[in-house]
């Protein structure tokens, strides 16, 4: 198809049962395919990370990022083309999750 | 701790029902909910159970209850069948943003797995449905996930929820530790909105010359009906409702220019496709709004405030997305943007409403002669009841008409299934409209099809004596597939044509008033019979058999190609 183009989504979450389940069905109703995929506790206490490599349009990268981040028990989700780098993106979401967390006492 | 300070996990969730400021259940009982419905039994003081004839009932009743009252509505029905049965009305919540709370009965922890007897992977088929789902599996856990369940419903963008309550949890006790959810750190609920964003919103709009607004139902979750005047009253601006955004704006304030879309009005689609600035605010372009993409609002810069980022570029690309809450910006805006007198433009839907007046409304609402029109018992409805009940319709004609002919004076007038188009939600909604605001007029206009779809219901109308008035607009065929079949399918009417029972008779077994109308002289009369009491009432108004519903922008086409009727199109 024309416009494709290979994608690393991440996401960080929360350990919920339930969730791969979740994520695997937003391939599924776009039709996409996950060309591999890596669930794993992240460096962060507590926080998972989902990584997942697919081949699809901008518009539906953005979406299946989006509709992940949407979801309740996904803190942050990220989606590059695969030659970006993303070195940056550990330290970003744990002064996020810090953030967050202040706002508490706020 | 002792063990005497430890109560039944089946008493925690009722106390932390009561404690989120639940007042209303609509549910059904069964056998993997038992223990919660026996705990009820002592709780009949405290929390009203409405006992529906079937759970899909239950969770339109639900709908309705939190569109009308702008809290969650609540329903428990037991597992498997039970909790398949709301399926419908999950799905139908989640696409029109409403917020419910479902509590099912699910088989205890040790069987689960196991296909024992009413044991189904709930969980598994709600999660693309819901916003968040979850199975509570330890009476430890059931005060904190009823109280996050919800405060995830009721914020951010509203949506469903469904707790999967195990018997085990039901039974096992647990010390009561209630503490209401406020935050959960991987959920933002409002993003915050800069003052540069803002700015960036009134500059656009004091520089352009047609900004035209397009709300939706996001305005009535923020409350934001009185900043959105403001913003359309400073900058002279002309706005388009969507179909759940109706009645957040009174039906004769001047710069309401009716619905927009497939059914809306000639001048809301018009002025959209004129404008060269769209302001959408709390709604998602759905392609009933849109009509054909590649044609929509195309010499438009288009800003799109909506409090979902997935939103934001997802159907129509935009020049500004800003994600955030909708009377929090609107009213910043208020406050930045120029005064800019735009009234020639403000009133430059002038021919749009004299060729629709001519062509489209008159002959609907006044033939004069004939067999009665659906458009004529709405605007009937809307003169006796003073434009000012809560309208609900079901799917169909008899919600387009209800949406197109109905007036409104006051916000949260409106409720229908808009994104899913679910039939049958009509009667439960009514019900669970009507439970919510018991003190103001509740609607419904329901075809033949539709009625007869949830029909069970009026035994919880009887029951309950919920003074719900159903008018039913009846030509014993489902009206708007005969509709595209008439238009679009050469008149080869396929399954669309009823044989319906007695309405009477049927509303004399439920001990229902009713009346019969077929002649034009007797709606008037009927309506107000109608309206005389606060008790509930049928009325069976036969209508034009072949009636069509216009204007219309035939699917596929660009929202200012619309047909004024079968055969002349506007110009």
């Amino acid at each position: 198809m024309e416009n494709e183009n290979h994608y690393i989504i991440t996401a960080y979450t929360e350990n919920q049962v339930g969730l791969l389940s979740t994520v695997a069905g937003m391939f599924t109703r776009r039709s996409i395919n996950i060309d591999t995929l890596r669930v794993y506790p992240s460096g962060i206490p507590g926080v998972h990370k989902f990584v997942v490599k697919t081949t699809t349009t901008p518009d539906k990268v953005r979406s299946i990022a989006l509709n992940m981040e949407k979801k309740v028990d996904v803190i942050k989700a990220f989606w590059y083309v695969d030659n970006e780098d993303i070195y940056k993106e550990v330290e970003d979401v744990t002064s996020y999750l810090k953030e967050r967390e202040n706002s508490i006492n706020k | 701790m002792t063990e005497n300070q430890k109560i039944k996990g089946s008493q925690i969730l009722l106390e932390t029902l009561i404690a989120e400021g639940v007042d209303t259940i609509f549910g059904y009982p069964g056998g993997s909910i038992m223990p919660v419905y026996d705990q009820m039994y002592d709780y009949g003081d405290r929390l009203r159970h409405i006992l529906v004839r079937h759970e899909q009932g239950a969770i339109h009743a639900a709908q309705g209850y939190a569109r009308a009252k702008g809290f969650p509505g609540t329903v428990i029905v037991t597992s498997g069948p039970g909790a398949t049965n709301v399926i419908t009305g999950v799905a139908d919540a989640m696409v029109d943003s409403t917020p419910v709370v479902v509590i099912a009965g699910q088989v205890s922890t040790n069987l689960l797995g196991t296909d024992a007897f009413q044991e189904t992977d709930l969980i598994g088929m709600t999660n693309p449905i819901t916003k968040w789902s979850y199975q509570i599996r330890r009476p430890e856990d059931i005060a904190w996930a009823v109280s996050r369940a919800y405060y995830i419903a009721s914020t951010g963008r509203p949506g469903p929820v469904v707790l999967d309550f195990t018997k085990d949890a039901q039974v096992g006790l647990a010390e009561y530790k209630y503490e209401k959810c406020r935050f959960i750190r991987s959920y933002v609920p409002v993003p915050s909105v800069s003052e540069n964003e803002v700015e960036k919103i009134a500059r656009l709009l004091d520089r352009s010359e047609r900004p035209f607004v397009l709300y939706g139902q996001g305005i009535i979750h923020s409350g934001a009906e009185k900043e959105l005047l403001a913003v359309l009253e400073k900058g002279d601006i002309p706005a388009g409702s969507t179909l759940l955004g109706l009645s957040v704006l009174p039906s004769d304030d001047p710069h309401f220019k009716g619905m927009l879309g497939m059914h809306g009005s000639i001048a809301s689609n018009v002025m959209s496709q004129k404008a060269d600035l769209i302001l959408a605010v709390g709604m998602r372009f759905d392609d009933r709004v849109t009509g054909n993409l590649s044609t929509y609002c195309k010499y438009a810069k288009i800003i799109h405030i909506d409090i979902d980022p997935s939103e934001i570029g997802k159907n129509v690309p935009v020049d500004l997305g800003v994600v955030g809450d909708a009377k929090d910006v609107l009213g910043r805006l208020a406050r930045r943007m120029a005064r800019i007198e735009r009234r020639e433009w403000l009133e430059s839907d002038r021919h749009c409403n004299e060729v629709e007046y001519e062509k489209v409304i008159v002959p609907e609402t006044r033939p004069g002669q004939g067999t009665i029109n659906p458009g004529e018992v709405v605007a009937t409805v809307a003169e006796v009841s003073g434009n000012d009940a809560v309208i609900l319709t079901d799917v169909g004609q008899n919600q387009m008409l209800g949406a197109r002919y109905s007036r409104f004076i006051r916000s949260r007038s409106f409720i229908s299934s808009g994104g899913l188009g679910t039939m049958g939600f009509g009667i439960p909604a009514a019900i669970g409209a009507k439970v919510a605001v018991p003190d103001r007029k509740v609607c419904l206009f329901v075809g033949d099809g539709g009625f007869q779809m949830t029909v069970q219901e009026l035994g919880t109308i009887m029951q309950e004596q919920v003074g719900v008035k159903i008018v039913l607009l009846n030509n014993n065929w489902l009206g708007n597939v005969r509709q595209w079949q008439e238009l679009f399918f050469g008149e080869r009417y396929s399954q669309t044509r009823m044989v319906n029972p007695d309405f009477e008779l049927l509303s004399q077994a439920y001990g229902i008033g009713h009346a019969l109308v077929e002649k034009r002289e007797d709606l008037r009369p009927a309506v107000e019979r109608m309206f005389a009491d606060d008790k509930p009432f049928i009325l069976d108004v036969h209508i034009t058999e072949e009636n069509m519903v216009f204007p219309m922008v035939p699917p596929g086409k660009s929202v200012s190609e619309i047909m004024l009727n079968a055969t002349e199109w506007y110009r």
